[in-house]
């Protein structure tokens, strides 16, 4: 709750860091509104991962296959390529339609993949995966140059609307330039924030849903499965249908984080929809979110998006290189060092496009001493969830 | 009766021959021990009635029903339980939900819990807790706990008194012989004394092969008949 209340805050502190005497240092360390958003569909990504990874054990390698299908299908439907889909099909619809065609895809892939296990069923996804990537780079349908990808056409000019489907007056459009503005006590809310807000509301209905399935008897399957397969299929569940069943979930959830990035961006690659390390950016997020935690994934993506957007080299504000640039002096930035690099030249050598090199330092000492994650540590030191243990602690057991 | 019922039973691992035409019987509502050196088998023939490990010769009948070929669900289904040995239990699950998912769908749930707490009311007072973090001997009575929860006609038990204290034995041979007035158990256990206390009849199983059997009232732990066998 404490999460969510402070996701609903930040951009209103966002808004008035960047608007204070501290604004350079806010808008250097903090991650812009349209990156929050990314943040958003990205992190529901990688829960999905989780979903299925962190909670019965199989890694979905190929997971980016589910995220492609739900952007892709919202593309297509808008551009007027799928039979009996109208352009003006509601978003809603069309983000529910990715996603049903997601999780049908999950139940052919999962059909063949979980009658291995282990590295070879991670092997067997990512193939999957990699073979539709392969696809849809040369597939004329999808887009004039199939591997530039499809981007929303005239037959789709407005915004995708996230509401009620069918009632214009309760949808609000998400996107950069389509997306819906909004007045509130006087105040502009941009269509970043009005995106962010959106879209975060879709993200939190679907965690919702996972962590109700996690709580349910299925989801203790789902953990005993992880724990000991054996045992569980010896008290008499038939794993592979539990498997299958968790599969095809996560496959669901994965393709409503791709109908979102798609109906938020407009525009998709193969790059950036199936290809294998758009999981592997799933995978990271969990990894240093906390594995099996499903609520990880958000904080690992939003540390590992924000550390990379800290440390970019992108000079139209934010980040650590601009900052430096502007608020060392020039007789500091002018001095020499020993070696005959000043210190300007140093921190350019330092931190221009060196993002990812320090992303995988940080992976490789989040591995190695705090393997659980950060919502996993956070977890074993509080001696349980947040939610319940949190309270307690700050006020005590009344 | 003739609960179940092996017959020629050949099982490897790999290319390594483990069971070599084990067979043997277990009549409904007794006890059975299965005793033998480390590495005879024992296991393998409890993994080999489950399919765990499939054999590629012999017959496996229940209730005349032939197990081979049927998947580990489907033997648990028709009502075949397994205690493992390492206990086995799910860690990350508290104690409660270890018990309450081996608990079948069409049961009363409050009564088994009621069956699991009232054999072990320690349980009970850790029901919260992950079942990782509780001592040896508590794990193997939540393993129990969850075997006897499961309403099974036929327990196979394996090794429940490896490496736990002499008064933690005494608990778990206690609850076996509660277990054993409602259900009929197959017991694979080392601890010779244990095994013939609690059991009606033996198998002494070597090198994959069956090489004796008879009613436990005719045998001591010390006789030469089982030490031969039984004997590093």
């Amino acid at each position: 709750m404490l999460v969510i209340l402070a996701l609903v805050a930040y951009p209103a502190v966002y808004h008035l860091l960047t608007n204070s005497p501290v604004a350079n240092l806010a808008v250097a360390v903090l991650p812009r509104m349209d990156s929050m958003v990314a943040v958003l569909y990205f992190a529901l990504f990688a829960m999905s991962f989780d979903f299925i990874s962190g909670y019965t054990g199989y890694l979905s390698f190929g997971h980016a296959a589910f995220y492609g299908t739900g952007a892709y299908v919202v593309i297509l439907i808008a551009n007027g390529k799928v039979p009996l889909l109208p352009p003006g099909t509601p978003f809603v619809v069309s983000l529910l339609i990715a996603a049903v065609l997601a999780a049908l895809l999950a139940v052919v892939i999962g059909l063949v993949s979980f009658r291995l296990t282990g590295v070879y069923f991670a092997m067997i996804t990512l193939g999957f995966a990699q073979v539709m990537y392969v696809f849809v780079r040369g597939w004329d349908y999808v887009a004039s140059n199939p591997r530039d990808g499809p981007a929303v056409g005239s037959t789709h000019a407005e915004g995708f609307g996230i509401g009620i489907p069918f009632v214009d007056q309760l949808n609000l459009a998400i996107g950069s330039f389509t997306g819906d503005t909004v007045t509130l006590l006087g105040h502009e809310l941009g269509t970043y924030t009005v995106s962010f807000y959106m879209v975060g509301l879709v993200v939190l209905l679907s965690y919702f849903a996972m962590q109700r399935v996690i709580h349910s008897p299925f989801g203790r399957v789902m953990i005993a499965i992880r724990e000991n397969e054996e045992r569980a299929e010896a008290i008499g569940y038939d794993t592979f249908r539990y498997k299958l069943g968790a599969f095809v979930m996560s496959a669901f959830f994965g393709g409503v984080a791709g109908a979102l990035f798609a109906g938020f961006r407009r525009s998709v690659t193969p790059e950036n929809t199936f290809y294998f390390l758009v999981t592997g950016d799933a995978l990271l997020a969990s990894i240093i979110g906390g594995f099996g935690t499903l609520a990880g994934p958000l904080y690992g993506h939003l540390f590992d998006h924000g550390v990379r957007e800290f440390l970019s080299n992108r000079g139209q504000g934010g980040g650590l290189l601009p900052y430096l640039q502007e608020t060392l002096s020039e007789g500091l930035l002018t001095t020499q060092l020993p070696g005959g690099i000043s210190v300007q030249g140093f921190i350019q050598a330092a931190l221009n496009g060196h993002a990812s090199l320090y992303v995988g330092i940080v992976f490789v000492l989040v591995v190695l001493y705090v393997p659980s994650g950060i919502l996993g540590t956070v977890r074993s030191r509080l001696g349980g969830k947040l939610s319940e243990t949190l309270p307690a602690r700050v006020w005590g057991d009344r | 009766m003739t609960l179940l019922e092996l017959d020629g039973v050949e099982t490897y691992y790999g290319e390594s021959h483990v069971l070599e035409g084990v067979t043997l019987s277990v009549d409904e509502g007794e006890v059975v021990a299965l005793v033998g050196r480390n590495g005879v088998g024992k296991t393998t023939t409890l993994r080999s009635i489950l399919q765990l490990t499939p054999p590629r010769e012999g017959s496996i009948e229940y209730r005349g029903e032939q197990l081979v070929d049927l998947e580990t669900h489907e033997v648990a289904d028709r009502g075949v339980g397994w205690i493992p040995e390492d206990r086995r239990i799910f860690s990350q699950l508290t104690v409660g939900e270890n018990v309450r998912v081996a608990i079948p769908d069409d049961a009363d749930t409050g009564e088994a819990l009621a069956i699991a707490f009232d054999t072990f009311p320690i349980l009970e007072e850790r029901r919260d807790q992950e079942a990782g973090t509780l001592s040896g001997g508590q794990q193997q009575m939540l393993a129990l706990a969850r075997g006897l929860v499961g309403e099974n006609d036929l327990l196979l038990v394996d090794e429940p008194s490896e490496g736990l204290a002499p008064q933690i034995v005494a608990d778990v041979a206690e609850a076996l012989n509660d277990a054993a007035r409602e259900t009929t158990l197959l017991v694979v256990e080392q601890n010779l004394p244990l095994a013939l206390d609690l059991a009606d009849r033996f198998y002494v199983l070597d090198k994959g092969r069956v090489v004796d059997d008879g009613d436990t009232a005719e045998v001591t732990a010390d006789d030469e008949r089982l030490r031969r066998y039984l004997s590093a």
